[in-house]
Parts: C-alpha cells; sequence; structure tokens
C-alpha cells in the first residue's frame, strides 16, 4: 500500500517561456497517432492577454499527460486498460477500455480526454510516443518544437535542466518545477515566467489521491471478511439464545404440569 | 391462446401502459444513445464525463439497499415480525439494481466491451468492486425473489430446496451489499481535487453506508403505505413503526460521523462560507437527517402511517439530494464549464424509472408479492393476514375501499 512506483526513464521539460503558441505539436500529434486535430495528445494552456497597453503579455505552454510516478488514473481503472510501465509511461489499451470514463474524473490534471463523437470512442491521452522511442526517435512533440519548448530525455537530466534553468535565470522563471512533487512527482515538468495557476495548471498535491484510494479499495476484502464473520456470529448467537428461551419456557410449562 | 392474451392485456390498469410507453420512448433514445456516441446525445464533457445518469444509478442503489437491510434484520437478527415486508422490498430491490444495469449499459463508451470487467479486472478500482458486487449482489436478489415467481409454477417442487439456503445467502447478499453501497462512496476518493470539501472525506464509504441504510428502510415505509392506496394492502401499523424505530438511530449516526469528520478535518468555517455548497450542504443534512430524526423521534409519527410516509418521503428526498450533490452539484467547475444534462439524457432516465415501475405492478400483479401483507377491504384488517392471492381479476385497486386500522 506504500507509494508505488519507480523513477521514470523518460522525462519531458516544457518551458513556458520558449513556447510562441504555433501549435506545431499539435499538428504532430495528429499525424503521429493519425487523429483529428481537436482530439490530439496536447494542447496549449494560456494565461490569455495581460497587462495593459502598450505592455501587454500573453504566456502559453504546451500541454499533455503528465505521466505520474503513482496515476489515480491506473489505480482507478476498472479494468486496467491503464497501466504504469517499466520506463514509467502510463499507456492505454484501448482493447480493454470499457468506457467508463473514471480516469477522466479521476485525474487531479484534468488530462484524459474522450472521443465524443465516436461510436466506439477511446480514451485521448499522450503514451509518450512509445513506438516512437523503440525506434530511438523523441516523441513526435518534442522532435517537432521548433523553440525548444518540449525537451525529452532522461527524468534526471531534465529535472536537473529545469533546475538549471531557474537558479541561472531567478528573474525569468518562478521558482517552481511543476511535476516534481506535484501528485508524488511527474514525469513531465514544466517551468514557467509565470505561476502557474496563471497558465491554469490546476492546483494538484503532493501526494497522489491514488493512495487514498488504494487504502480503502484494499481494505474492502477485509471489511467484508469481517461482515461475513460477524453476520454467521450474530446469526447463530440469536438463534441459540431463542432456542435456550423456548427450552426453558418448556421446561417451566412441563414443571407446571 | 392469442385473444386470451389479448384479453389480459385489456384488463391491464391504464397507467401500466403510460409507462410503457414512457418506458419504451427512453430506451428507443437510449438505442439511438449507442448508434450515434455520447457527444451527440449527452452533455457530458471532458470536465463532467459524468452526468445525471450515474446521480441516477447512486440514487437508485442507495434506494435497493432496503433488499438487504430488512433480509439482515429478518433472517440473521430474526425481527420476525419484519418478514411481512420482505417481498415487495426484495422485488424493488431487484428491479432497483436491474435498472442501475440497463443505464449502465447506455452509459459506457464501450458497452461492447462490458465482459472484459470479469476478464480483466483491476482491483484497485472502487468501480471494479461496485460493478463485481452489483453482479453478485444481482444474482442473490434473484435467488431471493424466486420463491415469489416459482411458488404458482410447475417448478414449486424447487422451493424447499431454495428456502434452505436462504441465511447463508443472505449472509452473503448483506455483505455483498455492504461492500457495493460503501465502494459507491469510495469511488469519490480519488476525486479529492473535484469533490467540494464539504462532501469529499475518506469516510465516504461509511457516510453513503449508513445513509443507504436510511433510505432503504423509508423506502419500504413509503411503500407500504403507497401500497396501501393504490392496491389496499399494505404492512400492519406495528411493522412500519419498527422499522421507522431505527430510522432516528441510523440518521443520529450519520450526523455524528458527518459533523466529526468535518471537525476533525478543520472545515467547519465551510459550513457557512462557501455560498452555494453551504446552501446545499444544509439542505440535504436538513431534509435528509435533521427533520426526519425530529418526526420519527415521535412515537405518534411512527404510529401513524400518513405521518411515517411523509417523513420517510422527506428523508428520501434528502438522501437523492446527497447523492446529486456528490455527483454532480458539488463536482467543481473546470474553467467555468458546468454541466447541464441533455434531454436525451433525461429522456433515458425517465425511461428506465419508468420501466421499472410497470414492470413492478406486473409483477405484483401476477404473482404472490403482497402475500403476506394484510388486505384493507375488509373490517378485519387483523384477521387478514393469510394468503390473500392479488391476482384475478382486476387488483384491488379502489383507492375509497380501504378500512382504516
Amino acid at each position: 500500500m506504500s507509494t508505488r512506483g519507480n523513477t521514470p526513464r523518460y522525462g519531458f521539460l516544457i518551458d513556458a517561456s520558449l513556447c510562441i503558441d504555433c501549435r506545431s505539436c499539435m499538428v504532430a500529434c495528429s499525424v503521429e497517432n493519425n487523429v483529428p486535430m481537436d482530439v490530439t495528445r496536447i494542447w496549449i494552456k494560456e494565461t490569455g492577454i495581460t497587462g495593459t497597453f502598450p505592455n501587454l503579455k500573453r504566456f502559453t505552454a504546451p500541454y499533455h499527460c503528465m505521466h505520474c510516478i503513482d496515476p489515480s488514473c491506473v489505480s482507478a481503472c476498472t479494468v486496467g486498460a491503464l497501466t504504469r510501465s517499466e520506463e514509467g509511461i502510463v499507456k492505454y489499451d484501448k482493447d480493454a477500455c470499457i468506457g467508463c470514463r473514471y480516469c477522466m474524473y479521476a485525474c487531479p490534471f484534468e488530462v484524459p480526454n474522450y472521443e465524443w463523437n465516436q461510436r466506439f470512442p477511446q480514451v485521448i491521452k499522450c503514451d509518450m510516443c512509445f513506438a516512437r522511442l523503440g525506434e530511438g526517435q523523441q516523441p513526435a512533440c518534442a522532435a517537432t518544437c521548433p523553440t525548444g519548448a518540449i525537451q525529452f530525455g532522461k527524468y534526471e537530466d531534465m529535472l536537473a535542466e529545469a533546475h538549471r534553468r531557474i537558479n541561472e535565470h531567478p528573474d525569468k522563471y518562478v521558482p517552481h518545477v511543476y511535476g516534481e512533487q506535484e501528485n508524488g512527482g511527474t514525469a513531465t515538468l514544466y517551468i514557467s515566467p509565470v505561476p502557474f495557476e496563471e497558465l491554469g495548471f490546476p492546483d494538484a498535491g503532493t501526494t497522489s489521491p491514488a493512495f487514498s484510494n488504494r487504502l480503502v479499495t484494499e481494505g474492502t476484502p477485509l471489511v467484508a471478511g469481517a461482515m461475513l464473520v460477524g453476520l454467521t456470529g450474530a446469526y447463530l448467537t440469536i438463534k441459540h439464545q431463542k432456542e435456550e428461551a423456548e427450552k426453558e419456557r418448556a421446561e417451566q410449562t412441563t414443571g407446571e404440569e | 391462446m392469442r385473444s386470451k392474451l389479448f384479453n389480459e392485456l385489456r384488463t391491464l390498469p391504464k397507467f401500466i401502459y403510460v409507462l410503457a410507453a414512457i418506458a419504451l420512448f427512453g430506451l428507443s433514445v437510449g438505442a439511438y444513445r449507442m448508434y450515434a456516441g455520447l457527444g451527440a446525445t449527452t452533455n457530458l464533457s471532458k470536465a463532467f464525463p459524468w452526468g445525471i445518469w450515474i446521480s441516477f444509478d447512486l440514487s437508485t442503489v442507495a434506494l435497493a439497499a432496503g433488499a438487504f437491510t430488512l433480509a439482515t434484520l429478518v433472517y440473521v437478527f430474526q425481527f420476525e415480525d419484519l418478514h411481512s415486508a420482505m417481498r415487495p422490498t426484495l422485488l424493488a430491490g431487484l428491479l432497483g439494481e436491474g435498472s442501475v444495469l440497463v443505464i449502465l449499459l447506455f452509459d459506457l463508451g464501450r458497452w461492447d466491451h462490458f465482459y472484459n470487467v470479469f476478464l480483466r479486472p483491476n482491483f484497485s478500482s472502487a468501480l471494479l468492486i461496485v460493478s463485481w458486487c452489483l453482479a453478485a449482489y444481482a444474482l442473490i436478489l434473484i435467488y431471493e425473489v424466486s420463491p415469489v415467481l416459482l411458488e404458482k409454477s410447475r417448478w414449486k417442487w424447487l422451493l424447499p430446496a431454495i428456502k434452505r439456503f436462504t441465511v447463508p445467502i443472505v449472509i452473503v447478499g448483506g455483505t455483498l451489499s455492504v461492500m457495493h453501497q460503501s465502494s459507491l462512496g469510495t469511488l469519490f476518493v480519488i476525486m479529492s481535487p473535484r469533490l467540494h470539501p464539504l462532501w469529499y472525506s475518506m469516510l465516504l464509504p461509511v457516510f453513503f453506508l449508513v445513509s443507504s441504510l436510511a433510505a432503504g428502510i423509508s423506502l419500504v415505509i413509503a411503500g407500504a403505505t403507497i401500497s396501501y392506496w393504490l392496491l389496499g394492502r399494505s404492512l400492519k401499523i406495528k411493522t412500519i413503526a419498527k422499522l421507522g424505530w431505527f430510522l432516528p438511530w441510523i440518521l443520529a449516526f450519520y450526523l455524528v460521523l458527518k459533523f466529526g469528520e468535518l471537525i476533525i478535518a478543520d472545515e467547519t468555517d465551510l459550513l457557512f462560507s462557501s455560498g452555494m455548497y453551504s446552501l446545499l450542504f444544509w439542505a440535504e443534512i436538513v431534509i435528509g437527517a435533521v427533520i426526519p430524526i425530529c418526526l420519527f423521534a415521535f412515537k405518534r409519527v411512527r404510529n401513524s402511517r400518513v405521518a411515517s410516509m411523509l417523513g420517510a418521503l422527506i428523508l428520501i428526498a434528502g438522501i437523492i439530494l446527497n447523492r446529486f450533490d456528490v455527483t454532480w452539484f458539488a463536482i467543481k467547475p473546470v474553467a467555468g464549464q458546468v454541466y447541464m444534462p441533455h434531454w436525451m439524457e433525461v429522456a433515458v432516465m425517465v425511461g428506465v424509472a419508468a420501466g421499472l415501475v410497470a414492470v413492478y405492478s406486473l409483477v405484483a400483479r401476477y404473482f404472490p408479492v403482497y402475500e403476506e401483507t394484510v388486505t384493507y377491504q375488509r373490517p378485519s384488517p387483523e384477521k387478514s393476514l393469510t394468503a390473500q392471492p392479488a391476482l384475478p381479476g382486476k387488483p384491488a385497486a379502489e383507492p375509497g375501499a380501504v378500512a382504516g386500522d
């Protein structure tokens, strides 16, 4: 019941200060996964336009699955259609999925989407392009990003790079690597020049709700066992008492005769 | 043969035809939903992937809890005087759980993969526990209801064998129900980022279990009085009073748990500072617990059919509001997006509910469901406790023909 999952092998580092909102990552994702643009597994979060004219500002960041170390979706999935691999990739198996959409509610990052307009829909979520990784290539979004806002590599390297950038340019970034602590740690890491809530990132806690979930679900069989024993015990005890009372009454009546 | 069936259909009361029409329409809309996908037929979205169907499921399951509560009281704790309420309650429970299964089939995006629930289980999923317990408990309810269906058939020789295993079956059914009811609360334990803290708690499974006991008993009480008006058959007032006696205790325990949790979690300030959420919370607490406690604490209320029924209906409304809060109203919107059901979602839900009532009425018409209940058509109700088959001809549907007790 302890925190599950090893340190991820791969990681993303997404730098919001470099994103220019060109959406090449979304096009690359659409092509790679052969899906229309409205159901890509990566999309853009933004601050909206802030400041007063002429000092207007707008920040954007590509956003996709965080690949949590202890993913809520994997814990929630009824049928094990969502799994976390040895490398730390949270994968989706469309042939197992029953479409209950519990993963969408369970995810603290509001990541999984659904093919609402399909007769037999699938859950939409990033799988780190694991097929490309097998061929020694980068995920499509990272390979395509023209400004280097999406970097992909070994998790330790990405984490070190995130801290290096923040330490070297404390004026340029807020001192927060989003994903280092969030939900107990994730393979996708973000750094940003503005606070993450302004970009519309969810305020996730530092422990995964998957932990509380397992605490209860894995305790359920114990409760059931206790219930079985308790109810059987209650039945036998009450039956015994009733029989005793009956016997006593019978003895009294015979005694009176 | 055909004309006999035709004649039989002609004698059916009109409301069954109305219900059947609503059910047929709802099921057709459901079939269209399966053809057209969820996007065109529902207002479900990324922000609200679950909608009014889930709210309906959770409310119905809570109300169906009467079946296992009563069965456990009668067979395990041996309150034999409550036995007369068993059959209508078990039937209502079976049809309630059945209607949840039907709605779930419409709700599942990949309903054609539903068997993966059994083939590829993930045991850390609360929804898996819910599904398994629902499926297993539905089988147990069929077993428990089967004597009603077999009694007048040529398979009645099976009855002694069935009745032999009643107690172990009730014990297993009670255990499955406890898991089933509580796991519906567990569903939301993983949703801490989305569910408002006034409702969110690690104790949600316990809240759901305890409140379902009260809701289930209330449905038995309310049903007894409604069938008294509609069919002229009911439970003895002593039975109703005894059932009502349990309610204040259960609800007081529920209140202690709810407020105890809020105090320990240090969330009491939210009780008054959360605007709409505070209002919803107090509404469900007052309707679902405080008013029913005040009513059922009085012997005069417990001993009155009308007052008991009103109290039970108020309680049921409060528990249904609670289930709607947890599944819908108290889920925080994402980026200002809120959920309102599509008319087709409502049509499917109303259709399934209408079908439930229609099937119940038909079974009650042709099978000895109310056999042990009291007929209130003759002036001496206490003596007519024995078998009074509810089938031949028109059912005793004259509401005026009831004699008080």
